[in-house]
């Protein structure tokens, strides 16, 4: 200012320009948790927890298998394969440990992979595994219980048939939530 | 950058007005030698002489004197006191180029001593903000008074100004402290209202910032994942269901409906279209989560958003 060389009076407009201007105030983060898987691998541990399988099915670990989730199968395993399911403990599998584990008790298929449904379905026929699908029609094609989302929500639907055949008794709570 | 090139283009402009201005400044022996020690950065001599100046029977009628008395004030604010909220250099900086402004030469002065008021206006602004930063929810008083230190010295310096888009940046960063506190402590409703009422209060005041509806889609988003984390083994299943059935009403009724209206608003920006992205994923609206990740590969393919902030 008072006889200030050209140098100094462009220093000193800078500087009023860079603390006259508003500030670019940060945008606010979203978390990257799935949700729907965090939805879908609760509602696994419910159906673990809230089925009842034959009585030899009782021994050794309770096998949670997930094909094609990636979040789910992380998920089941950080946070619910420490909770036993009734006195066994939990083993959470995915889907290439699948075909070396005779007893499978929940697999869980994502429709990234429901081309494979008839692979599985037929696998596991005779046995007490309980198959839990993701997309419409998935109970025609052999699925015992398949999530439907409903105005954003996740619920499920169940074949009791297709449960009792496979000797897997469907529990109160499970009957009282799914869409009929 | 529109606001910033004209605003580097009006203070320029001031700044070629300021020098005539100076060199006009004869017959002040008192004021003119304040003024070169000041240029010499010997601000206590020159504090001195200002001083004096402003006492002097010959001097202290001149809107000079008081413009370089403010001036030199200025200067040791800006040397020793910047980010000092209580400087009482920057007040009397202020209270003198205010006594400038009443002399009856000042309109010989005005410009430049407008553009210091300007300044000094502009540094309780960066205060505000700064301040707006480290306030509580019981405390959110002294950044209002700072930056109503701004608003009543921007009036004087341009009075025909256009206050909205400092309220809004203001309003901003408060919202964003106590979205950051929130965060923090995520059970605190109160934290969580004070921010998304933030954002309501800018929507006020202009409906079409994608910011503010962004904010507040993010914070009831957040809401819902909070709610949603608590899930978990030793949660009854009923309430597993009540639980995120709630949340997801929250994210289908309140977030997205928001972030859509950002989206209205800016469909090329990266972290509108990565959110309503996570919003419909959260809601296993799977056709719309393909769409948008195509978008988002489409803004990254264009440049237009980097691909490490926003991966689909």
């Amino acid at each position: 200012m008072l006889k200030q060389s050209p140098i100094g009076i462009v220093a000193f407009v800078l500087l009023v320009v860079m603390v006259a201007m508003p500030r670019l105030v940060m945008a606010q983060s979203i978390p990257d948790d799935n949700t729907v898987a965090m939805i879908r691998a609760n509602y696994l541990y419910q159906f673990a927890n809230n089925n009842d399988w034959p009585s030899e099915w009782k021994k050794g670990r309770f096998v949670v298998g997930v094909v094609g989730n990636p979040d789910v199968l992380e998920i089941m395993a950080s946070k619910y394969a420490t909770k036993p399911i009734g006195s066994q403990s939990m083993n959470v599998i995915g889907a290439n440990e699948l075909q070396t584990t005779p007893q499978v008790h929940v697999v869980f298929i994502d429709r990234s992979r429901k081309s494979e449904i008839a692979k599985y379905v037929k696998e596991y026929k005779g046995k007490s595994t309980l198959i839990v699908t993701n997309w419409e029609g998935a109970l025609a094609q052999g699925a015992h219980i398949n999530f439907l989302s409903i105005e954003g929500s996740i619920r499920f639907e169940l074949s009791k048939t297709a449960m009792t055949e496979a000797l897997i008794t469907p529990g109160v709570k499970i009957l009282q939530w799914a869409i009929q | 950058m529109g606001y910033t090139m004209k605003t580097i283009a009006y203070i320029a402009l001031c700044m070629l007005n300021l020098i005539p201005a100076v060199l006009h400044a004869q017959g002040m022996p008192i004021t003119n030698e304040a003024a070169r020690l000041c240029q010499q950065k010997m601000y206590t001599e020159a504090l001195s002489k200002a001083d004096e100046a402003i006492s002097s029977k010959e001097e202290r009628n001149d809107s000079y004197t008081w413009y370089v008395n403010g001036f030199v004030h200025k200067e040791i604010y800006k040397e020793r006191e910047v980010g000092i909220r209580q400087s009482q250099h920057r007040v009397k900086a202020e209270a003198s180029f205010m006594q400038a402004l009443k002399q009856s030469n000042t309109a010989k002065y005005d410009s430049m001593i407008k553009l210091a008021l300007k300044y000094l206006a502009s540094t309780y602004y960066n205060d505000a903000l700064q301040c707006s930063q480290t306030i509580t929810a019981k405390n959110e008083k002294e950044a209002h008074i700072l930056f109503d230190d701004f608003k009543r010295l921007m009036l004087v310096a341009e009075p025909s100004i256009d206050f909205k888009i400092y309220e809004k940046e203001f309003a901003k960063s408060i919202g964003q402290r106590y979205f950051s506190l929130w965060q923090i402590e995520t059970e605190n409703i109160e934290l969580r209202e004070l921010a998304a009422s933030q954002y309501e209060s800018i929507l006020l005041v202009d409906s079409s910032d994608s910011d503010a509806y962004y904010n507040l889609a993010v914070i009831y988003y957040n809401q819902a994942v909070f709610m949603y984390r608590k899930l978990g083994p030793d949660m009854d299943m009923f309430d597993s269901i009540t639980l995120q059935e709630d949340a997801s009403k929250l994210i289908r009724t309140r977030a997205l409906p928001y972030m859509e209206r950002a989206y209205e608003l800016a469909p090329e920006k990266g972290e509108v279209v990565r959110g309503i992205m996570m919003m419909h994923r959260a809601l296993d609206h799977e056709k719309d989560v393909e769409y948008f990740k195509k978008e988002i590969e489409r803004l990254i393919n264009e440049g237009k958003i980097k691909s490490d902030q926003h991966k689909p």
